[in-house]
């Protein structure tokens, strides 16, 4: 069964950045999470301050009830003795030693017999449906070969926590969406906790029990992949998530209207609540956009500026004036390049924004999913490009 | 945080409980203590002897008082530098040595540095042939003991005259040789040239090899003329490299010891080096060091100039290296053959010729008679004659020699292995440790004995390890004194290579053993040492070939029980010995070779292999 860690109020330096922040976090037993965020956002620190290979300068880690890191009483527990597998970027198999070797390394560290050590190995490289590749030497093996020895050493020695640091990042694009589900299974057969780092978020919203998107060494969102889809807790995730990217528009609250609606410019959108502020960002993912090929009195007039059709899915980028717009279609269409469309907005798939400092609003009796964002996110209230 | 936090963070039992726990976590890392072991052991070995041997020179030491009525021992005096600066002697002792030091070193080492230069290109960038054969044999008089061409010297053009036996030259000639040829400054610009052109040479056409030629041709192609090309695009390119190689191969002729000791000796032609070992041999020890510091001195002073010329910092020309781009070589045209036949000339004259002449020497019955009538293998394999060489036997019959032999290859083999550990260890250190103030500290205690050069090193640890001191021993006459100056004098270069051989083994790899509970013990064994056999091994060969022909580092220290073949032929050749001499030196030689030898087989073929699995 997998372990509990508690990360409390961890904070990490270097020099004048600030690669953590303060930052808190409880990942349960048996679960998936996946941190995601830009490069440089602290995510690699941050599972490194897990294993214990980077020291943070402030907090605490706990696992099971189990300090292994506090700053205030001096507490840093050895890597090895944390009993936690992590899986490296670059695997860093061994390349003087054999797979048996590699994967059985840290059996023989513990003294495990010399026969239960062969035993245990050759039932893994069974599983991992590898067997006879024992006696070869990792340089031998394929990347996806050496990325399942890297998987192989992890299991070996039955850690609690299992710490990945964007393991799939070095295989080709095929091979990464045949391990992604390997993985997946992988971690359902051990039930380990696991936390995975990337920046990829197919990976991440693909693999993910829970999602910790981070920025500047801060949490910005903790959620199950489809909420923080759905409802971004602010600004920055918003931006972050959702490829093509989401669609932000400049809105002020009309008042003075009988039900509460935003105004874009000179369009009108109707809003399903009445939002606390009046200037207001308004979200909407490129499939809540409605495209028309007619005119229509609710909907407002764009140009097609480009045409992407990939298969499935035809993605269009429409333009008026300074504002663009992309919509998603999976309908079959016959558009043209710089031919007159409508758009019309799906207002309860819509997020809005507080325009000042980036949080979502959000009506009184709250939306579904455990959703937690920082208390302020001052500095990050990007202004969206409208 | 909130107030409440922060107040129990200073609460006392917090405050001893944290301290309690961040003591014992520092105390249980290795690195950490290894670290601070390290630290006061080099700074023992290294930075002490040069502070006491400063203090020495400006303090009385026993036996001064028969310089002045006035010496307490222990006392500070500025006596010795008054002397050495401007007392009677000071001319003799002080001035004429450094002028000397200063004429021969420099010429050398602009000599050593052009014929390099140049053969480094023709061997690299052109189209000359034989290449494969000149580069190791131009490489030869660098690998034999700087002691062996002085040697071959003196058998080419020593006379009557000058004491002796009539060398080759007047043999064949029937003239004796003027003065000036047979010792001198000239002969030893010339010898020392000859010895330190290849190390000139290896740096350089390292730094050529590493120059793509498509950013020369690209030159020509926007219509620049070949000299425009060689001026603003090669040189640039390699210009660190060659004032790089200028910097060590002044360091290394004015420290030059056995070579100006053995041609200037006859005619009082005195070096700083030669002075410092004769002032410490006469027990003239202040003076001895005060030339020591001088020499020290010199050399920072050069490498300063060199560091600021270049605006970086030391490392970047100590070692330059990597791998060759596909270049283009350049044609010589008509050039070519004669430009060969001058090449071959050149490797004859400074390799071939000189070894020859040494082993011809050692077959010679008497002294000066070159006809074949006068041959005899007795120097090598004659029994105990009291009418030859004052009854020595033949050098593999002489039982001495052969422990001579047992000891050379023993310290040799010990000191390098243990140099190289050593190395690796602080290479480790200063990699791993990211720049911090320790390992910055380790890495340039580490390369401080590069500036002092040999015969001032054995000066220093005369002083420090004669007598004992607190718990360490007086370690003088014991052989693991000569292993010790051995192992701290190739830090340096051990140090480095160590560096690299971490450099290139990823921090994942070692990380991945530390999570899976390997102590640090234990994954230097299992994961750093294997992974870093390639660079070491081939570096610990340079420093066993090094060590077998080392001379002035040790030769203070050496005592007749602690007698390696090197110091043995110097003792003979002070006595004249002249075919024992050299077949000593043909012996080290020898060795030296098959060490060398080694290297270059190792180089291609197991270590090139056990590289290439260092995949990531």
């Amino acid at each position: 069964m997998g372990a509990t860690i508690e990360i409390r109020n961890l904070t990490k330096r270097y020099g004048d950045v600030l690669a953590l922040d303060d930052l808190s976090l409880t990942v349960h037993p048996g679960e998936f999470l996946v941190l995601l965020g830009p490069s440089g956002c602290g995510k690699t620190t941050l599972l490194r301050s897990l294993s214990g290979l980077e020291t943070p300068d402030e907090g605490e880690i706990v696992i099971d009830d189990r300090v292994l890191f506090s700053s205030e009483r001096g507490i840093r527990v050895a890597p090895g003795l944390r009993q936690i597998g992590m899986v490296f970027q670059s695997y860093a198999l061994w390349p003087h030693m054999k797979v048996k070797d590699n994967i059985g390394f840290g059996l023989r560290v513990q003294k495990f017999p010399q026969s239960e050590i062969e035993a245990r190995v050759e039932k893994i490289l069974n599983e991992l449906s590898m067997d006879g590749l024992g006696e070869r030497y990792p340089s031998e093996l394929s990347g996806g070969q050496q990325q399942r020895i890297a998987l192989a050493r992890l299991i070996a020695t039955k850690p609690p926590v299992f710490l990945m640091d964007e393991p799939l990042s070095n295989l080709d694009a095929r091979l990464r969406l045949d391990m992604r589900a390997e993985l997946k299974r992988f971690h359902y057969d051990s039930d380990a906790t696991t936390v995975f780092v990337t920046h990829d978020q197919t990976e991440a919203m693909t693999m993910a029990s829970q999602i910790v998107i981070m920025n500047e060494g801060r949490i910005q969102q903790t959620a199950a992949p489809l909420d923080i889809y759905r409802h971004p807790a602010n600004l920055f995730v918003a931006e972050f998530i959702g490829m093509p990217r989401i669609n932000l528009l400049n809105a002020e609250l009309d008042a003075d209207a009988g039900s509460p609606v935003a105004r874009i410019s000179d369009f009108i959108v109707p809003l399903a609540w009445k939002p606390p502020v009046t200037e207001l960002v308004v979200a909407a993912r490129p499939e809540d956009v409605t495209l028309l090929t007619a005119p229509d009195e609710k909907a407002l007039e764009f140009r097609v500026r480009a045409l992407l059709p990939s298969g499935p899915e035809l993605i269009i980028q429409l333009t008026r004036g300074d504002q663009t717009v992309v919509v998603r279609e999976t309908r079959q269409m016959d558009l043209a390049m710089d031919q007159t469309v409508w758009i019309q907005f799906d207002s309860t798939a819509l997020n809005l924004y507080d325009r000042r400092d980036g949080t979502m609003l959000r009506p009184e009796a709250g939306l579904p999913g455990r959703t937690t964002g920082p208390e302020t996110t001052e500095g990050l209230a990007q202004q969206p490009q409208v | 945080m909130s107030n409440s936090a922060m107040e129990s963070h200073r609460h006392p039992r917090v405050i001893l409980e944290r301290w309690f726990n961040q003591t014992k976590t520092l105390l249980m890392t290795p690195q950490i203590v290894i670290s601070g072991i390290l630290m006061v052991v080099l700074t023992y070995l290294i930075v002490v002897p040069l502070l006491q041997m400063t203090w020495r020179t400006l303090t009385w030491g026993e036996g001064d008082r028969r310089f002045s009525r006035q010496a307490v021992t222990g006392e500070m005096t500025g006596f010795h530098w008054e002397q050495a600066v401007s007392g009677p002697t000071s001319e003799a002792f002080l001035y004429e040595p450094l002028i000397n030091t200063m004429i021969t070193g420099t010429l050398a080492a602009v000599f050593a540095l052009s014929l390099g230069a140049g053969l480094a290109w023709l061997v690299t960038r052109t189209d000359m042939p034989g290449k494969g054969w000149l580069r190791p044999t131009l490489i030869l008089p660098y690998i034999v003991p700087s002691f062996a061409l002085a040697l071959a010297w003196e058998t080419l053009f020593k006379s009557p005259q000058t004491g002796g036996q009539p060398g080759l030259f007047q043999y064949l000639f029937d003239v004796a040789p003027p003065t000036w040829l047979s010792f001198g400054a000239v002969p030893i610009v010339i010898t020392m040239s000859i010895h330190y052109f290849p190390f000139a040479f290896l740096m350089i056409s390292g730094a050529l090899s590493t120059v793509d030629s498509q950013l020369e041709e690209c030159a020509e192609l926007m219509g620049a003329s070949r000299w425009t090309v060689l001026r603003k695009i090669t040189f640039p390119i390699v210009g660190p490299a060659i004032l790089g190689a200028a910097v060590l191969t002044f360091g290394k002729t004015i420290g030059t010891f056995a070579l100006p000791y053995l041609l200037g000796r006859p005619v009082e032609y005195q070096t700083l080096a030669t002075m410092l070992f004769s002032s410490v041999s006469l027990g003239f020890t202040a003076l001895g060091y005060i030339l020591s510091l001088v020499l020290i001195v010199i050399t920072v002073i050069v490498i300063w100039i060199s560091a600021r010329l270049l605006g970086g910092n030391l490392r970047r020309f100590e070692t330059i290296g990597g791998k060759g781009f596909k270049a283009n070589l350049t044609r010589l045209g008509v050039w070519k053959w004669p430009l060969f036949g001058m090449v071959c000339f050149i490797a004859f004259i400074a390799a071939i010729f000189p070894i020859g002449l040494l082993g011809y020497q050692t077959l010679m019955m008497v002294d000066g008679n070159y006809g074949f009538d006068n041959l005899t293998l007795h120097y090598w394999l004659g029994r105990s004659n009291p009418d030859i060489a004052r009854g020595e036997p033949g050098v593999l019959h002489n039982t001495v020699i052969l422990g001579d032999t047992w000891n050379t290859l023993r310290l040799a083999f010990l000191a390098s292995i243990l140099s190289s550990l050593v190395g690796l260890i602080i290479g480790y250190i200063v990699v791993r440790g990211r720049a911090g103030l320790v390992s910055r500290t380790l890495d340039q205690i580490s390369f401080l004995p590069f500036l002092i050069p040999g015969i001032a090193f054995a000066a220093m640890y005369l002083g420090m390890f004669a007598v004992q001191r607190g718990p360490i021993p007086a370690l003088y006459g014991t052989f693991a004194l000569i292993v010790l100056i051995c192992v701290v004098n190739r830090l340096p270069y051990s140090t480095r290579t160590g560096a690299a051989a971490v450099t290139q083994i990823g921090q994942e790899l070692e990380e991945a053993a530390e999570l899976q509970g390997a102590s640090w013990v234990r994954r230097f064994w299992r994961v750093i040492l294997p992974l870093s056999t390639g660079g070491v091994v081939a570096g610990m060969l340079v420093s066993f070939i090094g060590i077998m022909r080392e001379l002035s580092l040790i030769i203070l220290l050496i005592t007749p029980s602690t007698r390696v073949l090197m110091t043995v032929g110097f003792r003979y050749a002070e006595e004249d010995q002249t075919q024992l001499t050299n077949a000593l030196v043909m012996l080290v030689t020898v060795l030296t070779l098959l060490g060398q030898a080694l290297v270059w087989q190792l180089g291609k073929g197991r270590l090139r292999r056990l590289k290439d699995r260092q995949i990531d």
